[in-house]
């Protein structure tokens, strides 16, 4: 076994509680409540960890045609090597699933402990299956695995719940949970852990499914590493350049910074994409934000960087990012920035994914505005509105119960051809860039395994610079697109933060060098390229086998061939994206 | 011309706009660095740190410290990772 790994996962069924692992160590061969898996070191290699080797495993359980939220569709925590060395930002870990709201691949990630904690439990994956006959907390502690009753958490916050975990179990527990969002079915619901959430898809859904509103993680084993030495000299390195300028943005202001930047290239998605630019959008800048209330700066574990920005809020306090801000903020055509703040911290306790509620929330008020939906409380601008459509959808009550379902579901159910205008590709809800201002992320938006993702492409970052007209993107921006996806792929799998990325002066020589540090392994950049482009192409292998047809790699009609109101010379035809996608197929070979 | 700071940049800077004169890219780019102190770190002699990105009138994005500027144009300073 190479160093770095334990070399086995943990298969988990939650139907049966109350097991332990070591009663059940002689089942290796069946179908046991918990099975002790061996994983090769080819697999190993090919997949790395993480997003990689969760998707090599849920492919390996072939069930892509089953519903998301049936018992039998598995729950995947997948760790890497780098988990528990001393790289900066690799505590991270992967939750793959099929996802409830596209039914296609999801792969979400999440920071801190819970890495740590999960790895050290002795395996380098948790493969979750079947439902618990009552909502149930999952508690694996190293060489045990049991399941028991937590009815006295049913509608707890993610907060609150992790805080009933470590007074209960112990400090040194890490928890990873759902909100009511998740217990409700809610489909784009998240798992919280540490105020950090594996956020899009609907991972928390299917946990809910299963009726785990906890997973609890405590353990003492670590794998070695191959030349410690080595290992400590990179993550010396690497943490040094981290303090750097090219984490500068982050450090210094994080990501809400950027959504003066949209505004002013008139790409930042406004009352459900109908505009490029927001009148509001000064009232949430980082300037105004700072100027009235306090803020301070925290991090992951393991991470050097620190790019959370915590602003205070009532009585709280909440993490922001730009995608949050958008989101709840100038696409709700939300000015009031402590609406805004109060609405993501409200998803963040609920346990909701705040692109996608932010996105169907946009789209049921564009929908009532049309004459499409009866709700006439629910209006662009209306802070009220927003706070009472997120705690509907938390809860599944009344309105919320139709936009738990995410906007494509929704559109189906309102009619008037709204598809048009709902903002999603696959059934994921657009982050915050708009297509046809920023004409390589709508080739990456329309490509993606998981829907329209900002973290699964970065082709943004084409964008932002000479290499393309971003108004008006040619097939030369296909290969640009094919390589930011690619990389995403490998550090999803390795796993390192995204933001660490510009300090990477020779991604895949420097990645190869970690990778070979901790395993032993003769890898090469040459090698890596290639365990991207496998990454991706096994998420689409999924994607094949539950359904995936050549005309769902494209972008609502909304953003086709009609030019963006603010900017006119931001136009994107269907021709063109239609081309842009073929060309994207012929490069993959799909 | 107009330089208009966004994001670190214009943290940096300590102001959202300057009026500098430079003919080029490379000399207005060396003009901020001895204008505006916090930003010389992220100035390489006459060209920007990778971290950031220099666009010409919110169209396109210039690099090569030649490209000729006229008195009239607006350049932007901003992050190149805009990415959340
Ligand atoms: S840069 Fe931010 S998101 Fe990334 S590991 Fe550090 S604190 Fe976490």
């Amino acid at each position: 076994m190479p160093f770095g790994y334990h070399g086995r996962y943990l298969r988990i069924d939650v139907s049966r509680p109350s097991t332990s692992l070591a009663a059940a160590l002689s089942k290796v061969e069946g179908r046991g409540s918990v099975e002790r898996v061996p994983l090769e070191e080819t697999v190993l290699r090919q997949f790395i960890g993480g997003s990689g080797l969760g998707v090599r495993l849920l492919l390996d359980e072939g069930t892509a045609s089953l519903d998301p939220l049936d018992p039998r569709a598995p729950l995947i925590f997948a760790f890497s090597p780098l988990v528990g060395s001393p790289l900066t930002t690799s505590a991270k870990f992967a939750v793959v699933s099929k996802s409830p709201l596209t039914d296609r691949i999801n792969d979400s990630l999440a920071s801190s402990g819970f890495a740590i904690a999960g790895k050290s439990c002795g395996c380098d994956a948790f493969v979750i299956v079947g439902r618990a006959p009552e909502l149930s907390v999952l508690i694996i502690e190293d060489g045990d695995v049991r399941v028991e009753p937590a009815a006295e958490c049913a509608g707890m916050t993610c907060e609150e719940t992790g805080a009933h975990y470590r007074s209960r179990l112990g400090v040194d527990f890490r928890i990873a949970t759902i909100g009511p969002a998740g217990e409700n079915g809610v489909r784009y619901a998240t798992i919280s852990h540490d105020g950090r959430h594996a956020g899009r898809g609907g991972s928390g859904a299917v946990m809910g499914a299963k009726n785990i509103k906890a997973i609890a993680v405590r353990g003492t084993q670590r794998p070695e590493w191959a030349d410690r030495r080595e290992v400590i000299a990179i993550s010396k390195d690497l943490s040094h350049r981290s303090f750097g300028p090219a984490t500068a943005k982050y450090r210094e202001l994080g990501t809400a910074t950027n959504l003066l930047t949209f505004n002013r290239f008139g790409a930042l998605p406004t009352r459900n994409f109908q505009s490029g630019e927001f009148d509001q959008a000064g009232n949430l800048s980082v300037e105004q934000l700072t100027a009235t209330r306090s803020k301070t700066r925290g991090s992951c574990a393991t991470c050097t960087i620190g790019c959370e920005h915590i602003y205070s809020v009532g009585d709280g306090s909440v993490r922001l990012e730009y995608e949050s801000l958008f989101a709840l903020g100038s696409l709700c055509g939300v000015g009031d920035a402590d609406v805004v703040l109060r609405a993501v911290q409200r998803c963040d306790e609920l346990g909701l994914d705040t692109i996608s509620t932010g996105g169907t929330i946009a789209f049921a008020m564009e929908c009532v505005e049309r004459g499409w939906l009866e709700a006439p409380w629910l209006t662009f601008g209306s802070g009220d509105a927003l706070l009472r459509a997120i705690d509907l959808i938390g809860w599944r009550e009344g309105l919320g119960d139709l936009l738990a379902e995410g906007s494509r579901r929704s559109a189906v159910a309102i009619g008037h051809n709204s598809i048009a205008i709902a903002p999603q590709v696959k059934g994921l809800e657009i982050p915050g860039y708009e297509p046809r201002a920023l004409q390589t992320m709508a080739l990456g938006f329309a490509v993606g395994a998981r829907g329209a993702d900002h973290n699964r492409s970065g082709a943004y970052e084409v964008d932002f610079s000479d290499k393309v007209d971003r108004r008006n993107v040619t097939l030369e921006a296909v290969r640009h697109a094919i390589d930011t996806e690619d990389r995403a792929a490998l550090m999803d799998s390795l796993i390192l933060c995204k933001f660490l990325r510009g300090v990477l002066e020779d991604f895949h020589g420097e990645t190869a060098a970690m990778l070979r540090s901790v395993t032993g392994w003769d890898v090469t950049a040459a090698e890596l390229r290639d365990t991207a482009a496998r990454i991706v192409a096994a998420k689409q292998e999924f994607n094949r086998l539950a359904g995936w047809t050549p005309a769902e790699d494209t972008l609502p009609e909304r953003f086709l061939d009609t030019p963006l109101p603010n900017d006119r010379s931001a136009s994107l035809s269907r021709a063109r994206l239609d081309a842009l996608v073929a060309e994207y197929h012929r490069q993959r070979g799909w | 011309m107009h330089v208009e700071f966004l994001g670190v940049s214009r943290e940096r800077a300590g102001v959202a706009e300057l009026h500098v004169e430079a003919d080029t890219l490379g000399r207005l780019v060396a003009a901020l660095a001895a204008q505006t102190p916090g930003l010389a770190e992220l100035i390489v002699v006459d060209r920007l740190h990778p971290s950031l990105a220099a666009n010409l009138n919110g169209d396109r994005f210039i690099s090569d410290p030649a490209t000729p500027l006229g008195d009239d144009d607006r350049v932007l300073i901003l992050s190149a990772d805009v990415g959340g």
